[in-house]
């Protein structure tokens, strides 16, 4: 199959007829429900831009395993060059949608078990790697979106897996069986799940003796046997129910998360990639949580841009434009994001190859990529509402400014510069509600706290990886540490002697 | 990659090829001091590609000689020719291995 078009894609997800639940409701038209709809959007502009020339040398790449043309979000990364496009196309994405598109993390998956899978087998003589390697040609040769799941609810966070008292707390296997296993579990928050074709489950820690039948790493298609979602509320999200666009503040994009339930479902061997491997699950949370908070430097930096832009329009909207402090915001907000872009570049350039042929970033600047974006986001959404003044949180509704007799007055009252009509103006503000507290806010400020990992998950890498003898070792010859101290040589300066 | 030189004077049988040294979690030095640079059960033209962290820049960035998949920016295949290693920090053909153990690990990569 060639590349699927957006239309293509979006009646694929709709032949699955997946077990979406909603408000407690088993949600038959998925496709088209408003709420669902909007993120659908996202993963389809995926597909959209892939179709267009202008944008193929982000969005297309070459597969190594076949020498065609393919979608990068189904690539595996054959060079730096490779990981800083990857970067690139994120941010164009972010800037297309003003959200989160979703399809990263399917591909931080394959490209995190694809160095893993080889590496088990070097050390245990298993053919993991071979059947991934299928796997991967398969996504690509039919454009397909895999959810990467990674994320278990966890029970008791000081208990080991084996150790809780509910054994589901962690997904495992509670079944092996001569064509496959059985596994039953849940994994949390898993962003654009409900709009992929497929779900590829990863252990969400490094797991010890005692956990093997945690450690388990697999794919399946996501309308399986025993799968069901339940689908995650977001700030405003009625909003989208309201049938009016203004009050929504992005009506085209949004973002999803969903709790997947995995309920007995059988796996068979050949989409089996660990299974009980427990000394490597530590190396694939670590390559997939690198290569994710890599994609923070690409897919929140194009989401800034459009924050920034909005920002810019409202201060030009209420004619303050030319204002010093407003533009020194503005190059504020501009110098916290390029921060945010420089370490996704930077963690893309200092990638190397595995010993499986694939490349990956460099796990130190790739976790300094993310701690930052827990920060950044935060403080350019802040300048964003300083900016756009308070009327973003306490405008009348779109239906007010749709009365016949509230409407004018609305328009009287609400209106900016003269040349610019109160609709748009009204709009941008809406726009910059959504991104900084509204439901786009869950993809711009709490994803970028929490997704891929919380701030302390990327300080604890930070330390392993700081090299801090080295730096001691440098203090010490500066300092002269250890050197003979003779007393002999120490005499006054001049200027006291006399 | 950003410098070359052998492990000792005279020991033309090994090259170590070494990174620029910017941020080291290994003495890079001491690890090529330690290699069998006269030993004949290394085949002549053997290349130790030396780098002090896991970029691997003394390698152009490849952890191993070479992959499965070929390509890439790394040191070119050397099946049945003289042994080529990469150290990158602690790992040795992206396995990783004791800070104090490196170098002995690259002679048992070199002597099989």
């Amino acid at each position: 199959m060639a590349l699927r078009t957006p239309e293509e894609y979006i009646q694929s997800l709709a032949d699955l007829k997946l077990r979406i639940y909603l408000f407690g409701e088993l949600v038959e038209d998925y496709v088209n429900h408003p709420l669902i709809r909007p993120s659908i959007n996202c993963m389809a502009m995926t597909y959209e831009l892939a179709q267009h020339p202008e944008y193929e040398d982000l969005m297309l790449a070459t597969s190594h395993l076949t020498g065609k043309k393919v979608n990068r979000f189904t690539h595996i990364h054959q060079s730096v060059e490779d990981l800083a496009k990857k970067v690139k196309m994120q941010r164009l994405l972010g800037q297309k949608t003003g959200s989160c598109f979703q399809r990263c993390v399917g591909m931080d998956a394959i490209n995190a078990l694809y160095s893993v899978t080889y590496e088990i087998d070097q050390a245990k003589g298993t053919d993991y790697h071979e059947r991934f390697r299928k796997y991967v040609q398969y996504l690509q040769d039919n454009d397909l979106v895999a959810d990467g799941a990674m994320t278990d609810p966890k029970g008791d966070r000081s208990l080991a897996p084996h150790e809780q008292a509910d054994p589901d707390a962690y997904l495992h296997v509670v079944e092996r069986r001569d064509d496959g296993i059985v596994v039953r579990g849940a994994k949390a928050h898993q962003t654009g799940a409900c709009n992929s074709h497929e779900i590829i489950v990863m252990p969400t820690i490094t797991m010890r003796p005692g956990d093997e039948d945690y450690a388990v790493s697999f794919s399946c298609p996501s309308n399986a046997d025993g799968i069901y979602y339940i689908y995650g509320r977001q700030a405003s999200d009625t909003r989208k129910l309201e049938e009016t666009e203004l009050d929504v503040g992005n009506p085209r994009f949004g973002g999803q998360e969903a709790l997947i339930v995995f309920d007995d479902v059988f796996v068979p061997w050949e989409r089996v990639y660990m299974c009980g491997e427990v000394e490597f699950s530590g190396a694939l949370v670590e390559r997939f949580a690198g290569f994710h908070r890599q994609s923070y430097g690409g897919c929140k930096v194009g989401v800034g841009d459009v924050l920034i832009g909005a920002a810019a329009l409202a201060a030009e909207y209420n004619g303050v434009a030319r204002a010093s402090h407003i533009r020194d915001k503005l190059i504020e907000m501009t110098h916290l994001n390029e921060s945010l872009f420089s370490c996704g570049l930077a963690c893309s350039y200092e990638g190397v190859r595995m010993p499986a042929g694939n490349y990956q970033c460099d796990l130190l600047l790739a976790n300094v990529c993310k701690q930052n974006v827990t920060r950044f986001p935060y403080e350019i959404a802040r300048l964003a509402e300083d900016i756009a003044g308070g009327l973003m949180v306490t405008m009348p509704s779109a239906q007010d400014l749709a009365d016949e007799k509230l409407g004018p007055v609305v328009e009287k009252y609400l209106v900016g510069t003269s040349d610019v009509p109160t609709i748009d103006r009204l709009r941008i503000l809406r726009l910059i509600e959504n991104l900084t507290i509204g439901a786009g806010a869950v993809g711009y400020r709490t994803e970028s706290m929490h997704g891929a990992g919380s701030p302390q998950a990327q300080r604890i890498m930070i330390a392993r990886q700081s090299n801090i003898d080295h730096k001691k070792e440098l203090a010490k010859a500066i300092a002269q540490v250890g050197k003979p101290w003779d007393t002999s040589k120490v005499k006054k300066p001049a200027a006291v002697a006399r | 990659m950003t410098g070359t030189g052998t492990g000792r004077p005279g020991a033309p049988r090994l090259a170590v090829v070494y990174c620029g040294g910017c941020n080291p979690q290994i003495d890079r030095a001491a690890v090529a001091a330690a290699l069998p640079a006269d030993d004949p059960g290394v085949r002549p033209g053997a290349v130790v590609y030396l780098s002090g962290c896991p970029r691997a820049c003394a390698s152009g960035h490849a952890l191993t000689p070479a992959g499965p998949d070929e390509g890439g920016e790394g040191p070119a295949p050397g099946a049945g020719e003289a042994p080529q290693v990469v150290v990158a920090g602690t790992l040795v053909d992206g396995q990783p291995v004791a800070p104090d153990e490196v170098a002995a690990a690259v002679t048992r990569k070199l002597k099989e």
